[in-house]
């Protein structure tokens, strides 16, 4: 029941989002249409949402490359002092988006770079960085360095080992990382905003429909949970939550 | 004396490796997390084309409507946070024992963005929306709600799920074996909640509340989708600065949301000493 109640809200915005004509009273909708679609890919939401993937891909894959040394290290215990890392690690998570987008902004103005899709992902990086070590450390432990030590043994070369072992192993945790880390990027607001020097990003584009035009809002939603959905389908198939 | 002086030698050179393992991603923490801090600081105190002042501080200080924006977003956030808390303790016992589909459809909102929630209640809960039809009409209306009830409902939606997740997590096989023990010594219901629950869902729960905590203090998708007009939040108050006075505006808006910060990490820091006190929980 309390399963039902958290899921079900959601599945509103597809009836709202297809509703034309909805007034009040009515519990279901006088005319459905297309009306939201065509208006919310007539302006700039086509390009929000191709600079919202971009972006949260690109901060992802960045994140997952400086995060598995890191993750390596921690997850394997390998440090007699892990508080000040996992100090440094969590502030940028207790920290407004906004305050830090507003205080890049201030850097990547004198180096020529606000507003460009690499400032974008330099923001997102700052928030995304530490989801992605904290979850990718749980991949790595006495399990997987046992495993390696077999397969060094056995004559493998660092690089197939790489390939052959390491990967495979934690390729579960390393998936996790990386929709954690798109995700985070792609659900983000106040960096965007201030980085995004016009640029249109696709929460950005949406918050102003919400109160002005919720058929259109519920189409752009629709849009913006796409990504979600792709998340707990794989998450399901893999039978847990990678979180 | 040779052989303590090689393992010195290889003590030193397995942490200067792990060193040089974490320096990428701590590296650019630092230069990307540090330059923000520094950067809104430098904002707040050299308004463009100005020397250093601290007008923008005394601006935001003597302005009425920043004290009623951190009153109201300190409320809303610490309610959001506690009630997210509470739900999601009380889900945990409840479905501790279920099996994962039942958990999955109970974390559906996790991955679903925050801006996405506050539509979705929009849709539901505005004037007009489809609660209202549903009942004829609702006793209260959350959304614009000058209380901020709208702002919690979503943050409690979104993060009682998040929370539920962590706490799960802890009540693992060992718990339940600790549970059943204490049964079987006699312990009443409330005193194995109290004694054997509790300090193993206080670690996760209070770091998880932490994040939530910080959250809800800093963002404004939420409050701006379906919180009322005024009092505004500590951010909302911050991008409206901007979009008034272009010099000006930007030093209040980095002064603002420096305070945040530093009451994010205030806050978070209590947090962590309470829930480390024995005595605290």
């Amino acid at each position: 029941m309390a399963a039902l109640l958290a899921s079900a809200p959601l599945l509103a915005l597809v009836v709202r989002a297809f509703a034309d004509e909805w007034r009040a009273p009515a519990l279901v909708p006088q005319q459905l249409g297309l009306r939201g679609v065509q208006i919310a890919f007539s302006g700039s939401s086509a390009e929000a949402f191709g600079n919202s993937l971009l972006v949260a891909v690109a901060t992802a894959m960045v994140a997952l490359v400086l995060a598995w040394p890191a993750a390596r290290v921690l997850g394997e215990r390998r440090l007699r002092h892990p508080a000040p890392v996992f100090l440094l690690l969590a502030m940028p998570l207790l920290v407004p988006s906004y305050a830090v987008g507003t205080g890049l902004t201030e850097w990547f103005i004198r180096l020529g770079l606000d507003g460009t899709l690499p400032a974008l992902v330099a923001g997102h990086l700052t928030f995304v960085l530490p989801y992605v070590v904290l979850v990718l450390l749980s991949g790595f432990g006495p399990r997987l360095t046992a495993l390696e030590e077999v397969a060094r043994v056995n004559g493998l070369s660092p690089f197939r080992r790489l390939l052959w072992v390491t990967l495979p192993a934690a390729a579960p945790t390393v998936g996790a990382s990386a929709l954690i880390g798109f995700l985070v990027s792609w659900s983000d607001y106040g960096t965007s905003l201030a980085l995004g020097g016009g640029r249109p990003m696709l929460p950005v584009v949406l918050l102003p429909f919400v109160g002005a035009d919720p058929q259109v809002a519920a189409t752009l939603a629709l849009l913006f949970l796409a990504p979600a959905v792709g998340v707990l389908a794989a998450a399901t198939r893999a039978g847990r939550m990678p979180l | 004396m040779t052989g303590t002086r090689w393992r010195a030698g290889a003590r030193w050179r397995a942490g200067a490796r792990d060193a040089a393992l974490l320096a990428p991603s701590l590296a650019a923490l630092a230069l990307l997390f540090g330059g923000a801090i520094i950067g809104a600081a430098r904002v707040s105190l050299v308004p463009l084309g100005q020397g250093p002042t601290l007008e923008a501080w005394r601006d935001l200080f003597d302005d009425p409507l920043f004290a009623d924006a951190v009153l109201f977003t300190v409320r809303t956030a610490l309610l959001s946070t506690a009630l997210a808390a509470l739900v999601a303790l009380g889900l945990a016992l409840a479905v501790r024992r279920r099996g994962a589909l039942v958990r999955i459809l109970l974390a559906l909102p996790v991955p679903v963005p925050h801006l996405l929630v506050a539509t979705v209640a929009v849709v539901w809960l505005a004037p007009g929306g489809l609660a209202d039809r549903a009942l004829g009409g609702l006793p209260v209306t959350p959304v614009r709600d000058p209380a901020g009830m709208g702002i919690v409902l979503v943050y409690v939606y979104k993060e009682a799920p998040f929370l539920l997740l962590l706490v799960l997590a802890a009540l693992g096989r060992g718990h339940q074996e600790s549970d059943e023990a204490a049964a079987a010594l006699g312990l009443t219901p409330f005193q194995r909640l109290r004694w054997v629950t509790w300090p193993t869902v206080r670690s996760p729960l209070v770091v998880g509340s932490i994040v939530v905590l910080a959250f809800a203090l800093g963002a404004f998708e939420v409050p701006l989708a379906v919180g009322p007009s005024n009092p505004p939040t500590i951010a909302e108050y911050a991008r409206e600065a901007t979009q008034g006075d272009l010099v000006s505006g930007q030093s209040t808006a980095a002064a603002a949301l420096l305070l945040s910060a530093v009451a994010s990490i205030a806050l978070a820091a209590i947090a962590v000493r309470a829930a480390r006190d024995p005595q605290g929980g």
